[in-house]
């Protein structure tokens, strides 16, 4: 491997690895604060991306009860992201409000929240299915203003390429994990979350409402799930409403390598992950997969909670 | 409980009856995947049937019986296929049967049809050994890209001095693994030189190491095998990191779903076609099936949905075919022998079709004789584009 | 009825089939473990049937055993899950709760996407045309039928016995259990293999059920599906997996008459019934039984 090569797959792996993060952080949250793995949270992945799509460019195909639909007023972009990201947001809050809080008031097996948000996944799909149907939206190159398709830049005699989307992509994750980190760090809302993620009982007896911090959790989860998505789909286009079922499985890949509920360990995690896809050569690209897997397997052989993580958790 | 013993008991009894005569209208069954992470192509096969039974009915059907088109959805699986075949089969009692959307499938559900000897069309299965399953299984899909010589040479013609070609396919894709043989024997018999062969699959959406591969042996044409999303992302990815030289894309292109993928990059992508939208002008059937199909959805019919038209058109003319050798309406037949007489009649003479003139060899394999190039002309937004007949 | 039987006899064995599942995930659950691991075994189990009925290599043990070469597929496909069920098993299950449910499905995952690779799994395609052992698919509930009462009946015996009381000990609190006097290691491996060998067997039966076989038949889909048929049948009776399937592996062809939407109702249901049967259909059946005789739950204890 040339240095220009390796400086490539380099560049390309932080950059899916950022978004990998930015996902996985969204797994992180509400583990972290109800120690369960929130499997709708592929699906919020698939809406936030179809959500900003309707508002930055809102042209529908011709399946689903919605066919030939064009909304009329487009949003630029930014505008349409963070709308879409807010959305998002609060898709998760009704997630909460209805598919695990109704568990945990009647005190059902633990287990049955993976069932429950499982059904929602399931909805949420079928849903963008039946309204917009399985066609492929993408957003065109313009919303991020007239740029250059690629930056190219020369190490010795080689030359590398990165498309400028990936490095406008990595920019704004930078900026949301930087941004993410000094709220929990630094805030008093980070402070009171974090206590409700140590001990719910603990911080209710300091006078935490822990109900609404859980809200707020699947906020920001939410918030970061439709985030990905959307980022991913100017990149690569919204390939249906499945498109986010590889991220979700992958994103599980992500957390427990970097450690259930260590927000720097979903960091970590991503851009290992990330790496190793842009590093394994294409001819055995058909087990990129596996090797995500066997290193998740390896992992949790010697080191069972994860890179970053605390010790073992007994949570599900 | 006992309510439901006797509710199970009173099913059981209303289905008994045997021999029993076809109700008009006919009803032609469509199990293909309506749902599922496959609906992208199932989809496309619901529009071309609709169309199918709007434009045949509308001429009057079978001798002036209407027919009916039933759908059962097959989801991604092979339990769900088999359950969406059980249902066509035994309650809906189709003549014939038009599905499933996955080779996979088929090799699942289509025993089961052949067993009740039920026809079945595949509009889309592409694998070796589809037609071998059973005497009751054809299929309109070409199996192996004949065309891949074709788009080879035009690429030559329009650049006759290439001479490194890149060949990439999506190796998860058995359509896209047998077709890219298909090119890079071609590719070899015009004396060109394969410098890199790349390997993808069809979920990845990142292409850089593929990409920067092909830039690094300075090619002047690459030929991809892939589906619309992936190959799409590839074409687009290639072009927005320098890639100058011309680009060839097989069968998996030939929708308009790689349009918004690539978006503006897609422009002079040549395409290999085994349906085209463009053929109007010496193909009647076709020009009433594109006129229609653009008045309900605006856009020219992709493949799948020309396959699945096609298929539905098949039966029509075969059901046809069998009111003439029995001289009997369908409607005074019982269903089991119009389903044997269908299956006969579907294998006899030939059908003038939007996919050409084709016919059905007597194990059900399609006789297709005309294939397509077409390069993709974008429109200025780089919203839509159309594939333009260049052979 | 042979017309009903046409109809609904594939969605009856599918059932059964989809129990027995069910309850390869029951054991190493009924031991507090939780796995997810089936779907590998299971496809490890078609694949060894579909090669056997398929591959040249095997065209004289076909010839020499005829319809007997289906009971070898079920032993030898048993006893190859058995095996990797023990090399998966005995680090894995150091493990507890979440992390070895998702070792288990990194598993599950290695090896689909190895069978999509190799040459003798058929790559995506898969392996087809596989020799049937009865004409009809309403046939096959004289295997799996046998199977599952074999299970059932199995099952029982264990919950009865010294094993059964052992998985329970671990369960309720593994640090108790071993100062008990109780080898965590080895019953949590005993539930993991008799889980491993029955989804193994049950792919070896189900490769000539569904004709063909390919990659897609072991999935991380299915193994959330499999705990979910425990779950919502209830996780603390060997009833519960065969409930669960009852409803769950239906209820998409009960809803088939409503077309495009009957996926959104299925994932509405899924939420509703987790919701309002916390204790799964068994502890609902119990409950309304214990209004009228004022009884608890039969099959549990604390929860």
């Amino acid at each position: 491997m040339t240095t220009a090569q390796f400086l490539q797959n380099l560049l390309n792996g932080i950059s899916i690895g950022s978004v990998y993060a930015i996902f996985a952080l969204g797994y992180t949250l509400v583990f972290s604060i109800l120690g369960i793995i929130n499997f709708a949270h592929g699906a919020v992945f698939t809406l936030g991306a179809y959500l900003t799509y309707a508002m930055a460019v809102g042209q529908f195909g011709i399946n689903g009860l919605l066919s030939g639909l064009s909304i009329p007023v487009q949003l630029p972009f930014p505008v349409a992201l963070l709308l879409g990201c807010i959305l998002s947001g609060l898709v998760s809050v009704l997630i909460e409000r209805l598919a695990f809080r109704p568990l945990r008031n009647r005190g059902g097996d633990a287990l049955l929240a993976l069932v429950s948000s499982l059904g929602v996944a399931l909805v949420t799909v079928n849903a963008i299915q039946y309204f917009v149907g399985s066609e492929i939206y993408s957003f065109p190159p313009e919303i991020y203003g007239d740029i250059k398709p690629a930056i190219t830049f020369s190490i010795g005699e080689s030359v590398v390429v990165i498309r400028t989307v990936q490095v406008i992509i990595f920019g704004v994750c930078m900026a949301v994990l930087v941004s993410l980190g000094f709220l929990i760090a630094r805030t008093r809302f980070g402070k009171a979350l974090r206590a409700v993620a140590e001990n719910p009982a603990t911080a209710s007896l300091l006078g935490i409402s822990v109900n609404r911090f859980i809200l707020y959790t699947f906020f920001l989860s939410g918030f970061l799930g439709g985030l990905a998505g959307s980022l991913v789909g100017t990149s690569f286009g919204v390939a249906g409403p499945y498109f986010g079922v590889t991220y979700g499985l992958q994103g599980i890949a992500v957390i427990v390598l970097g450690g259930l509920g260590s927000i720097p360990g979903s960091v970590l995690g991503g851009i290992i992950i990330g790496l190793i896809e842009a590093f394994v050569p294409p001819d055995y690209s058909a087990y990129k997969e596996a090797v995500s897997f066997a290193l998740l397997f390896l992992i949790l052989m010697v080191r069972p909670q994860g890179l970053l993580g605390q010790s073992q958790i007994q949570k599900v | 409980m006992k309510r439901l013993f006797f509710a199970v008991l009173t099913i059981m009894c209303s289905t008994a009856a045997h021999a029993e005569k076809i109700k008009a209208p006919i009803h032609i069954g469509i199990g293909v995947a309506q749902t599922s992470n496959v609906a992208l192509f199932g989809e496309e096969q619901v529009n071309g049937a609709k169309v199918a039974e709007a434009v045949f009915n509308a001429k009057g059907g079978i001798n002036g019986t209407h027919f009916k088109l039933v759908y059962q959805d097959t989801g991604g699986d092979e339990a769900g296929a088999i359950n969406a075949f059980q249902n066509l089969i035994n309650r809906d009692k189709v003549v014939g049967i038009v599905g499933p959307t996955l080779s996979q499938q088929a090799f699942s559900a289509d025993p089961i049809a052949n067993r009740a000897k039920v026809p079945v069309l595949a509009p889309s299965n592409t694998a070796k050994g589809i037609p071998q399953i059973g005497e009751y299984i054809g299929r309109v899909s070409a199996p192996i890209a004949f065309i891949a010589p074709f788009a080879v040479k035009y690429a030559l013609q329009e650049n006759p001095k290439i001479k490194k070609v890149a060949i990439l396919y999506a190796q998860n894709d058995a359509y896209s693994t047998s077709e890219t043989g298909t090119f890079q024997e071609s590719v070899k018999k015009q004396g060109l030189e394969i410098v890199t062969t790349q390997k993808f699959q069809t979920t990845d959406s990142d292409f850089t190491t593929q990409v920067t591969a092909v830039l690094g042996a300075k090619v002047d044409l690459a030929v991809i095998s892939g589906l619309a999303a992936d190959g799409g992302n590839l074409v687009k990815q290639l072009r927005q990191m320098g890639y100058k030289g011309l680009i060839v894309g097989g069968n998996g292109f030939n929708t308009a779903n790689v349009f918004p993928v690539c978006g503006k990059y897609c422009e002079d992508l040549i395409v290999a076609q085994a349906y085209s939208p463009a053929v109007v002008d010496t193909n009647p059937v076709n020009k009433e099936f594109v006129t229609e199909f653009r008045k309900k959805h605006k856009k020219d019919p992709p493949q799948f949905a020309a396959q699945a038209f096609t298929a539905v058109q098949i039966y029509v003319e075969a059901l046809k075919k069998v009111e003439a050798n029995t001289k009997n309406k369908i409607t005074q037949l019982d269903l089991a022998t119009v389903r044997t007489e269908l299956n006969k009649a579907i294998r006899t003479g030939s059908y003038r079709t939007p996919l050409g003139e084709i016919s059905l060899d007597k194990e059900g394999e399609i006789n297709q004789k005309s294939f397509y190039v077409s390069r993709i002309k974008m429109e200025p937004n780089g919203k839509s584009g159309k594939f333009l007949n260049v052979k | 009825m042979a017309e009903f039987l046409n109809n609904y006899g594939f969605l009856i064995v599918t059932v059964v089939q989809q129990a027995l599942l069910g309850m390869s995930l029951y054991y190493p659950l009924s031991a507090g473990q939780l796995s997810l691991a089936s779907p590998g075994f299971y496809a490890l189990g078609g694949y060894i049937a579909a090669i056997i009925g398929t591959a040249e290599l095997f065209a004289p043990w076909r010839d020499l055993l005829g319809k007997a070469v289906f009971p070898l597929e079920w032993i030898i496909a048993g006893v190859a899950s058995a095996l990797l069920s023990l090399v998966i098993g005995l680090p894995a299950l150091r493990l507890r709760g979440i992390y070895l449910a998702l070792a288990t499905i990194a598993f599950v995952q290695i090896v689909r996407v190895i069978s999509l690779n190799l040459s003798i799994t058929g790559g995506a395609i898969g392996i087809f045309g596989i020799p049937q052992l009865f004409e009809s698919r309403w046939g096959y509930i004289w295997i799996f039928g046998p199977l599952l009462a074999a299970t059932l009946l199995f099952t029982w015996r264990l919950e009865q016995g010294r094993i059964g009381r052992a998985f329970r000990a671990i369960r309720e609190d593994e640090l108790a259990a071993e100062a008990m006097g109780i080898n965590p290691t080895r019953y949590k491996a005993q539930a993991f293999i008799i889980g491993g060998t029955l989804a193994g067997v049950v792919g070896a039966m189900s490769a000539p059920f569904l004709n063909t076989w390919n990659a897609r038949q072991g999935t991380f889909d299915a193994s959330i599906a499999y705990l979910a048929y425990v779950l919502i049948g209830g996780t603390r009776s060997l009833w519960g997996a065969l409930l669960g399937a009852a409803l769950l592996a239906t209820l998409p062809e009960i809803l088939r008459p409503l077309n495009d939407s009957r996926l959104i109702i299925n994932g509405m249901v899924l939420v509703i019934v987790s919701i309002y049967l916390p204790q799964g259909i068994v502890g609902a059946l119990a409950r309304l039984r214990g209004a009228g005789k004022k009884k608890g739950v039969p099959a549990g204890g604390k929860t």
